[in-house]
């Protein structure tokens, strides 16, 4: 159990508990996601936010089962869709991906099929969960295409994947996603990839989805990103979730050293340390504590801290962190008031 | 981010109107039937020690940019000056000097080293191929330089694979120090990496630049970076450089509307400010076709229209003409299948009323073309009545707030009311 | 620990002093260099001099010069970089000892260069022997009445039938002249190895340059040069070779040159392919900005790294040459002195005593010689792809 977390609203879209998946490679085995909490209600934008092998990917690919296994492996935890339980054995997951869940990865031209139209594949994604007849599943593509942006969608809907920009084929990408109109849609850093005007109207499409009432679990690496959509933030590091809370209060004030440590690089102030690789990265108690300028004994040994809640906060939002200062027997002010630095410093002087 | 002073004597490297331009050709005999301007009249001066950025999207030129500078791809016009000598009249010897002085690291850290070679060898390559025989010179170099970047001397039987993507850039980076440079060229050297990997490369090529008094040329889409890095910058758009100058002015105070459309696009990091800037339309233009005048003027907010419109009505106008002109049609509007004008009219927001009746009448002209389904009449009849000097002049370079901006509306010689501060 | 003044340091180094010419002098030019000029002293001696017997009364041939060229050139290119690099060469050594198949095609290989090389110079030409023709091989039985003498035992059969017995003097029996099978496996093997040595040594260099040049080069050049492949591609060379053939006569030196001047074009191709995508690739693009020429990038940064598509694709070239000259010869038309296991196969099939079945063993013998190498061949290809793919080292 990964402690104490606030109770997620009722009915939550998609429930994740205490989910584990293990990475089995040559040179050992990798607890890619070990311990992962969280839910995503109707309409609400929550953002996963973590470094490179902080597991965020692999915790999405997991929850719909699409985990290349092997050589991985989900070894724990409980994941459930609108009361649907997506561990179950008897649970048929090909009939939720696309229909009920959907997903956007990051490289829009490897996630296109080149040797097929844009048409061709926004109809099979359609009619791959619905009968449909052709004119009706070509007229909702080039529909779909609209909703998403593309500027003469008629005429582009028969038009391959080179022929669209990077940000265009992104587009057909959260447009294949949306086919089968999903309730959620997982998009994997689908930002990086592209220029930053682009991103901008990708930032727009996804805020009027949400507006329809569609659900999504936005990972990135990008705070910037996050502050533009995300409702709720999580933020992980070697395979843990290690703060949570509404997107301004994390902001105001990030609580966890290494959510201090992320906002902190974007104002420039930082020393030439030694990163530990993923590999080296501790496998219990806290997987910050190498790098943590306050770590103490009690952070090592065992399950990762527990969450403790952040400044007063009550109800179901709770803003925590997991960082054993932010519990008994320790001043929290500590890291807090690193935190305060910290974040005057990174948005302070950032007046658009 | 200090303002250098001017340095005795010249600028490292002087560029002036440099051009790359790539023939379209057609036919057995190559016959040349466009031209794809990458670079088209570039003019910028880096100094010595100095950190210059250079800003811009997906085709810009800015990587072109930087490879013509490097003689990767060959100038088809203007001139480059290293050291004051233009590059162009060197001899052989001069030229490999100047192959040496200027070295180049590239965006992605996983493609920078040859799987094959030991990372000692491929940081030592520059060093043989500039002609130092000696191994074991070389391999004691190698050594010395990797333990200054952060990595282990040991580390140079190691291959390519066995290294993370930050130490992978260290290397990158000692590679293109170890032959001495005077200026270095780095394409996106942070932009593959971690937030906090970002930031101790950049420490380390800070310190490399106080350290050994190296130029940066700093090419980058990334303006958290460039800010926090550079000490002057240059923004391009389709191959031209728009704006330049001092960083903090030029971010914090842009003159030219391309540089504020940039700047405002980047979402803040203040979750409760969550306004967001959009070009007027979305397609960049094709480099081989830019449109005429200013290249920007297609989805510059700030386009210069006929003085007989007030700024409001100028700016509905406006995106309606140039969404019409690049044929970027919303969906609502399907040319085989046209709504009534009314529709056309709420979808492109037009004003009810336009004063001046010409205009009006030209407006009215289009609307019944998009009905009919006829966007080149639509087409016609908008550019026919608002025109602007944006698409028919070119702008002039003009000094704004101590530095060169290429826009018509800073330009007093333009009546181009109103004008920003 | 040298004290920092001692320590090279890369600021410190003094370039205007450091000696930047381009090293002309490198080993393998070296070898290439004394190797081609010893083979021309011996041409132009053999030529104005005396003729140059390699082994009794067999004159060297214009074909067997190139084939000492060529084996100069594999020497100087291939033997020196590998001995230069004991440390890269070691590691593919102990990569392909894991593979048995491999090491035993490798070494079957290696028995056939021996032999091709060396038996040769050793055993000259198959002798004639007229009385000893059709000899049944070792622990086999033929009529005895196809040949005039029997070397080995003679068993009575049923009737008048009798048998010649297979003997030690000929352990793989002989042809309908006398021949020793197992010369005219060695002759066939030298010829095999020929074909390999001048597909090594000139075809596959030939394909590599114009790929590499039209890759790195492209514009006009890059026209030109595929379609002059294109065109190549469509010359079947058996043609270009039979009107060679009625102007010149059937010689091993004009089937190497027609086979081996139209079949570079794939491998040319797939060169020119693999340069086009590995051009922007970082390390490529960082050490053309260092001003190396397009042949160091070529060798050093790309070649390496396409193994995976060269290696098979240059064994399959030389397979395919060794097949064609065995289909030419097996046609009749390649010059019968060279007994080639192409023509000893046909001459097994029509003999002109007994049936092909009977004397079965001048035919199958090189066929299963023939066989053995083509598979050889193309399992050290797999093998070698395999061993060097560097995915595999991670």
């Amino acid at each position: 159990m990964s402690g104490d977390h606030s109770e997620p609203p009722a009915d939550p879209l998609l429930a994740v508990e205490d989910l584990r998946t293990l990475i089995r490679a040559d040179r050992g085995t990798v607890r890619a996601v070990d311990g992962v909490s969280f839910a995503v209600d109707r309409g609400e934008a929550v953002c996963l936010v973590g470094e490179s092998g902080s597991g965020k990917s692999v915790t999405c690919e997991s929850l719909t089962g699409i985990v290349p296994q092997p050589p991985a492996e989900i070894v724990g935890g409980s994941v459930t869709f609108d009361g649907i339980d997506l561990r179950a054995a008897d649970t048929d997951r090909s009939a939720i991906r696309g229909a009920r869940i959907g997903h956007v990865f990051q490289n829009p031209q490897h996630a296109l099929d080149p040797v097929y139209s844009v048409g061709d594949q926004l109809v099979e994604a359609i009619t791959i969960h619905r009968e449909v007849d052709e004119a009706t599943a070509r007229e909702r593509s080039i529909d779909l295409l609209g909703r998403v942006g593309i500027p003469r969608a008629a005429q582009r809907v028969d038009d391959y994947p080179h022929e669209f920009s990077g940000g265009m084929a992104q587009r057909v990408a959260v447009a294949i996603a949306l086919a089968a109109e999903p309730d959620l849609l997982i998009a994997d850093e689908p930002t990086t990839a592209v220029d930053v005007t682009v991103q901008a109207r990708l930032i727009d499409l996804l805020r009027g989805l949400l507006d329809d009432g569609m659900g999504l679990l936005l990972i990135t690496h990008d705070l910037r990103v996050v502050a533009a959509l995300a409702d709720r933030v999580l933020v992980m590091f070697g395979g843990t979730i290690v703060e949570r809370g509404p997107v301004e209060a994390v902001f105001d004030r990030p609580a966890h050293p290494y959510t201090q440590a992320l906002f902190d690089s974007y104002d420039g102030t930082t020393r030439l340390a030694e990163r530990p690789s993923r590999d080296e990265l501790p496998a219990d108690g806290c997987r910050f504590r190498a790098e943590c300028p306050h770590a103490v004994e009690s952070c090592a040994g065992g399950e990762q801290p527990g969450f403790h809640t952040v400044g007063d906060g009550a109800g179901t939002d709770d803003h925590a962190a997991s960082c054993v200062y932010y519990g008994d027997g320790y001043d929290a002010e500590v890291i807090q008031s690193a935190g305060r630095a910290v974040q005057q410093s990174a948005t302070g002087d950032d007046d658009d | 981010m200090t303002e250098r002073p001017d340095a005795e004597g010249e600028p490292l490297l002087a560029v002036e109107g440099l051009e790359r331009h790539y023939p379209i050709t057609e036919g057995w005999l190559r016959r040349e039937v466009g031209r794809v301007r990458a670079v088209d009249g570039v003019s910028f001066e880096i100094r010595e020690g100095e950190a210059f950025g250079l800003v811009g999207e997906s085709g810009s030129g800015k990587t072109t940019l930087a490879h013509t500078l490097l003689g990767l791809e060959e100038r088809t016009g203007g001139t480059v000056r290293f050291d004051g000598d233009p590059v162009s009249e060197l001899s052989d010897a001069e030229r490999r000097s100047f192959r040496r002085r200027v070295q180049l690291v590239v965006q992605d850290p996983n493609e920078a080293f040859n799987p094959r070679i030991r990372v000692g060898e491929a940081v030592a390559e520059p060093l043989a191929l500039n002609g130092m025989d000696d191994a074991d010179r070389r391999q004691a170099i190698v050594e010395d330089l990797l333990e200054r970047v952060g990595l282990d001397a040991a580390d140079t039987d190691r291959y390519p694979h066995e290294f993370s993507d930050g130490e992978k850039q260290r290397l990158a980076i000692a590679r293109a120090l170890v032959v001495d440079p005077d200026l270095v060229v780095a394409d996106e050297p942070t932009s593959a990496l971690d937030a906090r990997v970002k930031s101790d490369i950049l420490a380390l090529l800070e310190e490399v630049r106080r350290e050994f008094d190296v130029s940066l040329l700093f090419v980058s889409h990334d303006i958290d970076v460039v800010r926090r890095f550079c000490d002057r910058v240059a923004v391009m758009y389709l191959g031209e450089i728009v704006e330049r100058g001092p960083t903090d002015r030029v971010l914090d105070a842009p003159a030219h509307p391309y540089t504020e459309v940039l700047l405002d696009s980047v979402p803040s990091l203040d979750p409760s400010d969550r306004s967001l800037v959009r070009p007027l339309t979305d397609t960049i233009p094709d480099p081989a076709d830019p449109p005429s005048g200013c290249r920007f003027h297609t989805r510059c907010p700030a386009v210069v229209g006929p003085e007989e419109l007030s700024a409001a009505t100028w700016e509905r106008l406006a995106s309606f003409r140039f969404t019409v002109q690049t044929g970027e049609l919303p969906a609502a509007i399907d040319l085989a299948d046209p709504p009534d004008p009314a529709t056309i009219r709420s979808v492109f927001d037009l004003p009810g009323t336009i004063d001046d009746e010409a205009i009006a009448e030209g407006v009215d002209d289009a609307v019944a073309a998009l009905a009919d389904g006829d966007l080149d009449r639509a087409s016609e009849r908008l550019a026919a009545v608002l025109p602007s000097v944006c698409e028919q002049q070119v702008p002039e370079t003009v000094t704004v707030d101590g530095r060169p901006v290429k826009c018509h509306r800073h330009d007093p010689a333009i009546d181009a009311e109103p004008r920003p501060e | 620990m040298a004290a920092p003044s001692e320590r090279p340091r890369f600021e410190r180094v003094d370039w205007s002093a450091v000696d930047a010419t381009r090293r002309t002098v490198t080993p393998e030019r070296t070898i290439l260099a004394v190797g081609l000029l010893i083979v021309a002293a011996l041409w132009l001696y053999d030529r104005y001099v005396a003729h140059v017997y390699l082994v009794a009364e067999w004159a060297v041939a214009p074909v067997d010069w190139a084939v000492m060229a060529g084996l100069v050139v594999l020497t100087a290119y291939g033997v020196v970089p590998a001995v230069r690099n004991r440390e890269a060469t070691l590691r593919v050594a102990s990569a392909i000892r894991d593979r048995p198949v491999l090491v035993a095609a490798l070494c079957f290989l290696g028995g056939l260069f021996v032999v091709g090389t060396v038996l040769p110079l050793v055993l000259g030409r198959p002798e004639l022997n007229f009385g000893y023709v059709y000899q049944p091989p070792l622990g086999f039985a033929a009529d005895a009445g196809w040949s005039p003498n029997c070397a080995g035992e003679i068993r009575q059969g049923t009737g008048i039938q009798r048998y010649c017995e297979g003997s030690l003097q000929a352990p793989l029996g002989t042809n309908g002249r006398g021949q020793l099978v197992e010369s005219l496996l060695v002759s066939g093997a030298r010829v095999a190895i020929y074909v390999v040595v001048f597909a090594l040594a000139f075809v596959v260099p030939l394909a590599t340059a114009v790929g590499v040049t039209a890759g790195f080069r492209g514009g006009r050049l890059d026209d030109v040069l595929r379609t002059y492949v294109d065109v190549q591609l469509c010359i079947p060379a058996i043609f270009l070779y039979f009107v060679g053939y009625m102007y010149v006569g059937a010689s091993l030196a004009l089937l190497l040159a027609t086979f081996g001047l139209l079949s570079w074009g794939p491998v040319a191709r797939l060169v020119r392919s693999e340069v086009l995508q590995r051009r922007e690739d970082g390390y490529v693009v960082v050490a053309r900005s260092l001003g190396a020429s397009d042949w160091y990038v070529a060798r050093r940064h790309v070649l390496p790294n396409v193994t995976n598509t060269l290696v098979p694709a240059v064994v399959h070239l030389v397979a395919i040459l060794i097949v064609a000259e065995a289909g030419v010869a097996f046609l009749g038309f390649s010059d019968v002195e060279l007994y080639s296991w192409g023509s000893t196969i046909a001459e097994g099939l029509s003999p002109d005593r007994g049936t092909a079945h009977q004397v079965w063993w001048v035919s199958t013998t090189p066929a299963v010689a023939l066989a053995a190498t083509v598979v050889s061949l193309k399992l050290v290809g797999d093998g070698l792809r395999d061993v060097l793919d560097p995915r595999g080292e991670h």
